[in-house]
């Protein structure tokens, strides 16, 4: 099947292409416009209209134990769904899988992170992203709080040793790279540490949370994972912790590390209130850093609910939650915490964080090292990145925002002198282009020649959101599954995952560990094919080394 | 989705008792479901893609999706979803816990490894063993455990909650009024822990009780550590729950009558709408050997069921299912991990045994409501 997208303005950062042309594409893939003598089997008369690749979203908390907790912990958050005309299965379920990934494929996103996997809990992460139709999928592990790479570090057994374990934890749960959460700060909770910093030390490890990333920095990267280590940094929320964030970023010296929802680091302590902004300090240490990336995690007015594997951090802030209910988990490694939370406009702190995200943002010069996130739901649900896109390209639209919050409030904030408006080239870029280089997605986030036929087309207008929310078309893999802003059928994709070689001395060891400390076969954490019900349910990609 | 073809001479089906093929006992327990009013798919005693398939055709249908745990499930989702609570794993109590709580009775059917798998080793969190303390909260007289017990026998009936709720006022330091001065040492063991756990099964506890102890467990949290071990329902209740919980955002005993899930507790209690005569065709599957309910007597209209579950009543169509992990490969919730487990077959028959997922497919393969698209 050879389609022709016929003469829509097309805005490829990858290729560096911004123009009216057409773009074809032959059953699931992009090709080169064939000779002027072929004609396609079909052509889509995309006049008007804005094509860009698929768009990549690197970290959304989509599926696991944690979010099913909070979907269990909140049924009155999913109640009041308005009906959707769509006739597929449980799209009209609120907050399902399905529903998820109906949501994002209207928005003309067809590859989705879920960033926070406890090791233990793969299967289940991966039996959830099973059942999200349409949109291809990956997960990060979580390491850097378990004893075995604490305890292998309290050994002092070496790099090699924590970079065989990173590989088999890759392999074994099937991920497309490795998250570290408050570093050595879940650990030291379980020994009732109730604050935990970049210089401190898990107790009964001895080691900091300083040598936990910077090991698995390491690690990561000489094992060649494309993505690099992905940071949650330690303090996140609270006051004065844009500190925390600098010297984070200071340990990176010159190897690639991704900062997370950096707007939670983005807080001063100034002012009467004790809150500030500290986006300008850190826009500009992430600007000459080089091998630096970030995802902002803006914060949007709205209820919402807090999903972090920082179980320290959700045990602090569970006395700020709404409704008043939480579930705090000791886990395996990391765990998690589920607190609902509603960032109020009329707040100074949270308008000082909704200020701090968009900061962020235009204070960050290069488009491909700033991702757009809100950390779904954390900052707020990921169905809000209409609005925020709008935010970002239109200042008077900024300028509305600001006049609901406290004066005083945005006045501890650069935003209300920040002028800068994004094209929709660098939306193109940060949405496309830079998160399929930042996950090593070779084929996606560009619409070359080769490249997988992931393709979004969008009606331009006056209302940006609208234009964002609503695509026009969407294909994945060369099947149109969305149609003006609707989802017309399912198909599945994959999640796609790196696979390392694997040291055969470190299976022995992970057996010989798993049966001394918890009784268990190793194997119990497995992710094997037969298990998750979809045909040809993974995709591999290749490390570099 | 997994429908073979191969499935049809291995499995065993009866149409009203007479044996039928498989492609006869689907189509009719789909006609069976195609004309009922409120079908109610029950049991639920299934691998995590049994479940996946009951609640597909659930909505499909305009059904209802119940389990036969349903109850005790809900007790422990009401406390979590109404007030907070503190949870941890099998595997962090086992390697950490120097307090062990047991609250109520019914822990070993609950979680057979017990006392192999938590309470007959020392904890172990750095390197050195720790000798775990073990108190009992017990109706009356409790089980024998392993190791150093201190045990408080607190009554049966309104009794239980209200030594829990003594025993939580003295970890508070609140002034004693009648409460025995036993609670005091034991709140002072608790306080000292450095990671305590406390384990229950639902099954025993009320609603009350299983707050109480959510809301002890919070307290103990201002000073020390302090989390807890719900133990989870038999018949995979925990997969099925997380099943339920991805696939309609809430847990079981939710209808899909108008189009969307709806969660009910009482409206879409099996027993309840059964006997109200709400529902009008119940598909009961059961799949570890549970057999029905007393209330589910002679009003199964379509039973998946594994050899030794089958209803006393003839079904009007009886379709036999494998047990998942010993006739065939599935998913299920793992007592010992606190996780989803992929299990595999023990004894595979050599024709391979026929799953609920494959039995539900080929019923909803049968449906003639013009859907064609399963999920």
């Amino acid at each position: 099947m050879l389609t022709c997208i016929k003469g829509g303005r097309i805005v490829d950062p990858a290729n560096k292409r911004d123009e009216v042309g057409d773009l074809w594409i032959r059953d699931d893939r992009i090709v080169a416009p064939p000779q002027a003598d072929v004609r396609p089997d079909a052509i889509v008369d995309a006049e008007g209209l804005i094509v860009m690749a698929g768009g990549i979203d690197i970290h959304s908390h989509i599926a696991g134990g944690n979010v099913n907790t909070a979907r269990l912990l909140l049924p009155e958050q999913h109640r009041a769904h308005a009906r959707r005309p769509a006739a597929t299965p449980l799209s009209n379920a609120g907050w399902s899988t399905f529903e998820t990934g109906c949501l994002y494929a209207e928005m003309g996103f067809t590859t989705v992170v879920e960033p926070a996997v406890s090791p233990h809990h793969a299967l289940h992460a991966h039996l959830e992203l099973a059942d999200i139709p349409i949109i291809d999928k990956a997960i990060l592990a979580i390491l850097g709080n378990d004893d075995y790479v604490l305890g292998l570090m309290r050994a002092g057994e070496g790099a090699r040793a924590i970079q065989d374990h990173v590989a088999w934890t890759l392999e074994t749960t099937r991920a497309l790279g490795i998250k570290v959460i408050n570093a050595g700060g879940v650990a030291a909770f379980k020994e009732n540490m109730r604050k935990f910093s970049f210089d401190d030390v898990v107790p009964s490890y001895g080691v900091s949370s300083r040598g936990i990333v910077k090991a698995l920095q390491q690690a990561v990267h000489e094992l060649g994972v494309p993505h690099p280590l992905h940071v949650h940094c330690n303090n996140l929320g609270m006051p004065g912790n844009f500190k925390t964030a600098l010297e984070t970023i200071g340990a990176a010296e010159d190897l690639p590390l991704h900062l997370a929802h950096l707007q939670f680091y983005g807080y001063g302590s100034e002012g009467k209130q004790g809150i500030s902004s500290g986006a300008p300090q850190l826009a500009e240490a992430i600007n000459a850093a080089k091998n630096v990336t970030i995802d902002v995690g803006q914060a949007m007015f709205g209820q919402t609910v807090t999903i972090s594997s920082d179980v320290l951090r959700q045990f602090s802030a569970r006395g700020f939650a709404h409704p008043k209910k939480y579930v705090i988990f000791d886990g395996d490694s990391n765990g998690g915490g589920i607190v609902p939370f509603e960032y109020k406009a009329g707040s100074f702190f949270n308008a000082v964080q909704f200020a701090v995200g968009l900061e962020l943002f235009l204070l960050i010069d290069d488009p491909s090292r700033v991702f757009f996130t809100t950390d779904h739901p954390n900052g707020a649900p990921f169905t809000v990145y209409p609005e925020l896109f709008a935010l970002l390209m239109d200042k008077g639209l900024r300028a509305q925002w600001l006049a609901r919050v406290p004066a005083e409030a945005a006045a501890m904030t650069t935003l209300p002198s920040l002028t800068r408006e994004y094209t929709v080239y660098e939306i193109a870029t940060m949405t496309r282009a830079a998160p399929a280089k930042l996950l090593g997605l070779s084929d996606r986030g560009h619409l070359g020649a080769g490249g997988r036929a992931d393709v979004a087309l969008y009606r331009p207008g006056k209302d940006r959101a609208a234009m964002f929310r609503s695509a026009a078309r969407v294909y994945k893999d060369g099947d149109l599954v969305v149609r003006d802003g609707a989802v017309t059928h399912y198909r599945f994709g994959r999640a796609i995952n790196v696979s390392p070689s694997v040291d055969a001395a470190m299976r022995k060891r992970m057996e010989g560990y798993y049966d001394a400390r918890y009784g268990l076969p190793s194997d119990f954490m497995a992710v094997p094919e037969g298990a998750i019900p979809r045909p040809e349910p993974f995709e591999t990609i290749a490390c570099s080394s | 989705m997994a429908s073979g073809e191969g499935v049809m001479e291995r499995a065993g089906a009866w149409i009203g008792g007479t044996p039928a093929s498989l492609d006869e006992a689907a189509a009719e327990a789909a006609r069976l479901i195609m004309a009922s009013g409120q079908p109610l798919f029950a049991g639920l005693g299934t691998d995590v893609d049994g479940a996946r398939h009951a609640v597909a055709l659930a909505e499909r249908v305009g059904g209802v999706v119940e389990h036969m745990h349903s109850a005790p499930m809900l007790r422990d989702l009401d406390s979590l979803r109404e007030t907070g609570v503190m949870l941890t794993t099998p595997g962090e109590a086992r390697v950490r816990a120097d307090v062990v709580v047991l609250v109520g009775e019914g822990l070993d059917e609950a979680w057979p490894g017990l006392n192999e798998r938590l309470l007959s080793v020392p904890a172990r969190p750095d390197g050195a063993d720790i000798q775990r303390r073990i108190v009992v909260l017990a109706r009356d007289a409790p089980s024998k455990r392993p190791g150093p017990v201190e045990t408080v026998v607190f009554g049966r009936g309104a009794g239980f909650a209200a030594n829990l709720a003594a025993l939580r006022a003295r970890v508070k330091r609140r002034p004693r009024t009648a409460a025995p001065s036993q609670h005091d040492a034991i709140a002072e063991l608790l306080r000292e822990a450095k990671f305590g756990v406390a384990i229950w099964s639902a099954a025993d506890l009320d609603a009350l009780e299983i707050e109480m102890v959510n809301g002890l467990v919070r307290d103990l949290n201002e000073s020390t550590r302090f989390s807890s071990l719900p133990l989870a329902a038999g018949g995979n209740g925990a997969g099925a729950l997380a099943v339920c919980g991805w696939m309609t955002g809430f847990p079981m005993r939710t209808g899909f009558g108008s189009g969307a899930p709806v969660h009910d507790p009482w409206r879409y209690d099996a027993e309840r709408l059964v006997r109200a005569g709400e529902a009008d065709c119940v598909v009961w599957i059961s799949a570890f050997g549970a057999p029905p309910p007393e209330w589910a007597r002679g009003s199964i209209a379509v039973a998946l069921c594994d050899g030794g579950a089958r209803p006393a009543e003839t079904p009007n169509v009886l379709i036999e299912v494998g047990r998942p992990g010993v006739d065939h490969d599935g998913v299920l919730h793992s007592s010992d991990t606190g996780t989803l487990v992929a299990v595999s077959a023990r004894s595979r028959s050599p024709d391979g045994a026929l799953s609920v997922a494959e039995a539900l497919a080929r019923i909803a393969g049968c449906l003639s409501d013009g859907s064609g698209e399963a999920c």
